[in-house]
């Protein structure tokens, strides 16, 4: 039965992954496992994700769902890369909604709150190095200043600027900032 | 009547947010806050802050635990189920239509300029979720260690997020104990 099959591997992936590329390997293991796709395969995934909308979670179970079983192989992959959400997710936010105004989880709470802002914080600055200076470490190890910021693309920057000052200053919607980004891009980059 | 209308509006705006999701995910938490918190009134942006680091740190796909969250706040357990495949749908659609043209999308040079821009929209994107959320997050003194300890952990570390969300859980009931009415830092 490969729906079911598809099914249980991915909910595998889901529980024992943590999201974004914490998943390769774990991904990696079971469709080679079934040959379900060839380590090419794999990392083509990763750029199909890069690509498309949504997580690399999805997108894989969608790839491999469709290319083993078709449309519905496609949704059970899908389903089963969801239910860590739709399982542990679903109790933990349960638990929280019911536990409102207790004063033990507001205590605990703020003490996530910032934790969670330094969480988004740093995601931005390890992202904005990834994406403005990919050979950040590179050009850091030769410590020379005329090439230090040598690698910096600064196209993107200026992209990332103007479509920041179109997002805060003249608040237009996320998705029609994206847009304009992506005219921008093909432009400027 | 009213509620089944509700669960459609978040089931057709979560695809939409799905649909714009680009990066890694944490664009989610800015699209979320401007259509349920501001557009709506649905949710709190209390609510997105104590959300967010648990969808990071809870196993499986951060934006599908956020769309799970966000959905139970708004309209329970239906809510979190409309929510998750509303989200997951365009990923489902945009997926079968990339790898059909796989071959002559991973080669052409405009397919990369036009992803090159989407990703640089994410930082100003995710730079606009933590201008909004800095006030509720950050309300006391004490909140700035925990922030400066949170943001350097995960800057420079790649220790666990489920660790760091239950210390800084553990941090917060030491803090206030329970006393929330004493603006104590």
């Amino acid at each position: 039965m490969i729906y079911l099959r598809l099914f249980l591997s991915f909910m595998k992936i889901g529980f024992c992954s943590f999201g974004g590329m914490t998943m390769i390997p774990v991904i990696n293991d079971e469709v080679l496992r079934y040959g379900w796709m060839t380590p090419s395969e794999v990392l083509d995934i990763v750029a199909v994700a890069e690509m498309t909308p949504g997580s690399l979670g999805i997108n894989c179970a969608t790839f491999v769902g469709l290319r083993t079983a078709g449309i519905l192989g496609a949704a059970f992959a899908s389903l089963g890369v969801m239910m860590p959400s739709l399982t542990l997710s679903l109790l933990a936010a349960h638990f929280i909604m019911h536990m409102k105004g207790n004063k033990y989880l507001e205590s605990a709470m703020r003490g996530v709150r910032p934790a969670s802002l330094g969480m988004l914080v740093a995601a931005g600055v390890t992202l904005s190095l990834s994406t403005f200076w990919p050979e950040g470490l590179l050009s850091w190890n030769t410590l020379s200043f005329g090439t230090l910021f040598g690698g910096v693309s600064w196209n993107l920057v200026l992209i990332a600027v103007i479509s920041g000052v179109i997002l805060l200053k003249f608040k237009l919607s996320i998705p029609k900032t994206i847009l304009i980004a992506a005219v921008l891009g093909l432009v400027l980059a | 009547m009213e509620k089944n209308k509700r669960l459609w509006t978040i089931f057709i705006t979560m695809a939409k947010i799905g649909l714009f999701t680009f990066g890694g995910g944490w664009s989610i938490i800015a699209q979320v806050q401007s259509e349920f918190v501001e557009k709506r009134g649905w949710m709190t942006d209390e609510q997105i802050v104590d959300f967010m680091s648990l969808a990071k740190s809870f196993p499986g796909i951060m934006i599908i635990n956020m769309s799970v969250f966000s959905g139970y706040a708004m309209a329970g357990i239906p809510g979190a189920v409309v929510s998750a495949f509303g989200l997951s749908l365009p990923a489902l659609a945009a997926i079968a239509v990339v790898t059909y043209f796989y071959s002559a999308l991973r080669d052409n040079v405009y397919v990369a300029k036009v992803l090159a821009g989407v990703r640089s929209v994410v930082i100003p994107i995710i730079i606009s979720a933590c201008v909004k959320m800095w006030d509720t997050a950050v309300k006391w003194k004490s909140s700035w260690i925990i922030l400066a300890v949170s943001f350097l952990i995960c800057a420079l570390t790649g220790f666990s997020k489920l660790l760091l969300v239950i210390i800084a859980l553990m941090a917060g009931l030491l803090i206030w104990r329970g006393r929330i009415e004493d603006d104590l830092s």
